[in-house]
């Protein structure tokens, strides 16, 4: 594992020379945004005082109408500069750190893994209305074919005012692995929402979905009060979910307390991790010259390349090696 | 007598439906010992090729290699109920968790690519073997609790349905096996 203390002689000898003209690009921007809503600030201002003072609206409409005007220009704008710098700093700091970490991974800022992948492994199964994502990773890890990008999902409902409106199903980290172990049927974990609000009438309701195979009942009390369990083959279950892999999972919830959707599928483990944001959408406001703020984007990629640790994938099965 | 039959009604569907779940319960007991049976008949097969593997290097491990080669030719001869399959099972796990042991003191052995196959195919099924285990007493517990539970055990007792017993399960056979250390060996 790539060590702290060398992360922080690769930040000044291989990262900084070219973070420093990022951050005089990030200045600059944010340069730009303040005199935009300054210049934006007087512009409807004026118009807003011209349409009070002809008396061609109300006092109060004109302030709100001026307002949100100029607000959504101003929004525009600053998604337009947003998306620039987003750009630009997966370039010189996302990339360079996966690159730190190891060579041979591969990095696309804009690709996302695949909606037939995500498909396939049934593990979110809601229809949706817009699939999107970025950051792609690929590669291995300890001998572990590994990808993962961050997702959002969504669905668009109407609203009583019949209006449209987008509804996240999912957002946050879709990881996908080489599993180590043998499996022919599906087996799925869930955070134990039903159960942990209802009780057992929430047990009960859980026994009558059917998406994603039968309720599976597992023999380790934390790790049930977690999770819920449905699949084909209940052996099978408790093969993949042995007490080990149970307690890793248990450990891996309770240090990152993020909702976790686990699938096994044809040979591969998919995990969804709700993450309220994109894996590494940059700070306008934080300045990329401070190692801690870089520090960080490198906690938040170990942690996903920790999931092959903390999960013990590497464990490869002999009959794996064949 | 409107209201007699309906309750007459709802009396026959609390029962069709305690019978069916208690016969589900029973039927999912079944199923899961036949995958530990079929597991089982896995590791037996294996056998064979395990005992003329080391045969040739276990000189000082005849008595075990004979006792694995008996309970084997008793576990295969059928008319076994669960309680003794289970029994010459453990007695099986002992005597070749022994002969792994031993394997320590034979580093030409250690070394044949045979073996080593061999031990590692061993290794994955008594994962799956403990697996197999664990679904059965979870599905025996879950089985147990329906007759004894009010109110569908009056209808057990009807139904002549008896307690089963849980496997015994060891500590080891909680823990997963650690390949990557058999590997490092």
């Amino acid at each position: 594992m790539a060590k702290l203390a060398s992360l922080m002689d690769y930040y000044y000898e291989s990262m900084y020379p070219e973070l420093k003209i990022l951050e005089e690009h990030r200045l600059h921007i944010l340069s730009k945004l303040k005199k935009s809503a300054l210049i934006l600030g007087l512009l409807f201002g004026g118009i807003c005082w011209i349409v009070i003072d002809t008396s061609f609206m109300e006092a109060t409409h004109a302030v709100a109408a001026s307002a949100m005007s100029g607000g959504m220009m101003f929004l525009l704008f600053y998604r337009n500069e947003k998306r620039g710098y987003t750009s630009l700093f997966k370039d010189n700091v996302i990339e360079k750190i996966i690159t730190f970490i190891d060579p041979t991974l591969r990095y696309q800022k804009e690709a996302f893994v695949s909606e037939s992948e995500y498909r396939y492994s049934n593990l979110l199964p809601q229809t949706y209305d817009r699939f999107h994502g970025s950051d792609l990773v690929e590669g291995h890890r300890e001998g572990v074919a590994v990808r993962f990008s961050s997702l959002h999902v969504e669905e668009k409902r109407h609203t009583k005012e019949n209006k449209d409106e987008w509804h996240t199903l999912f957002q946050g980290l879709f990881f996908v692995a080489d599993f180590h172990k043998h499996f022919k049927g599906r087996t799925y974990l869930f955070p134990d929402v039903a159960e942990r609000s209802l009780g057992g009438i929430g047990t009960w309701l859980q026994g009558w979905h059917r998406e994603h195979g039968k309720l599976i009942k597992l023999d380790h009390t934390t790790f049930e009060k977690q999770f819920v369990v449905y699949g084909d083959d209940t052996v099978e279950a408790h093969y993949i979910l042995n007490h080990a892999f149970m307690e890793r999972i248990v450990s891996f919830y309770e240090k990152e307390r993020k909702n976790l959707f686990i699938g096994f599928v044809d040979g591969k483990m998919y995990l969804a991790m709700e993450v309220s944001q994109t894996l590494f959408e940059p700070n306008l406001t934080q300045s990329v010259l401070t190692f801690t703020h870089i520090k960080s984007y490198f906690e938040r990629l170990e942690m996903v390349f920790g999931i092959v640790e903390a999960f013990k994938l590497n464990q490869t099965l002999w009959s794996k090696y064949k | 007598m409107e209201m007699f039959l309906m309750s007459m009604g709802a009396i026959a569907l609390a029962l069709v439906l305690m019978y069916n779940y208690l016969i589900g319960k029973k039927n999912q007991v079944d199923n899961i010992f036949a995958s530990v049976d079929a597991v089982l008949k896995q590791r037996y097969d294996l056998l064979p090729n395990l005992v003329a593997t080391v045969k040739e290097y276990m000189t000082h491990e005849r008595e075990t290699l004979e006792k694995i080669t008996e309970l084997r030719a008793k576990a295969l001869q059928g008319g076994l109920d669960a309680p003794a399959k289970m029994a010459l099972d453990s007695q099986l796990s002992q005597a070749l968790g022994g002969l792994m042991v031993a394997v320590e003191n034979y580093p030409n052995l250690k070394a044949n690519e045979n073996f080593l196959h061999l031990q590692h195919t061993l290794n994955e099924l008594e994962e799956q073997i403990a697996a197999a285990r664990r679904a059965y007493n979870q599905s025996v517990t879950d089985y147990n609790n329906a007759i004894e539970m009010f109110p569908t055990n009056i209808m057990a007792g009807f139904m002549h349905l008896t307690r089963r017993p849980l496997i015994a399960i060891t500590t080891s056979e909680r823990r997963s096996v650690d390949v990557d250390h058999l590997f490092k060996k």
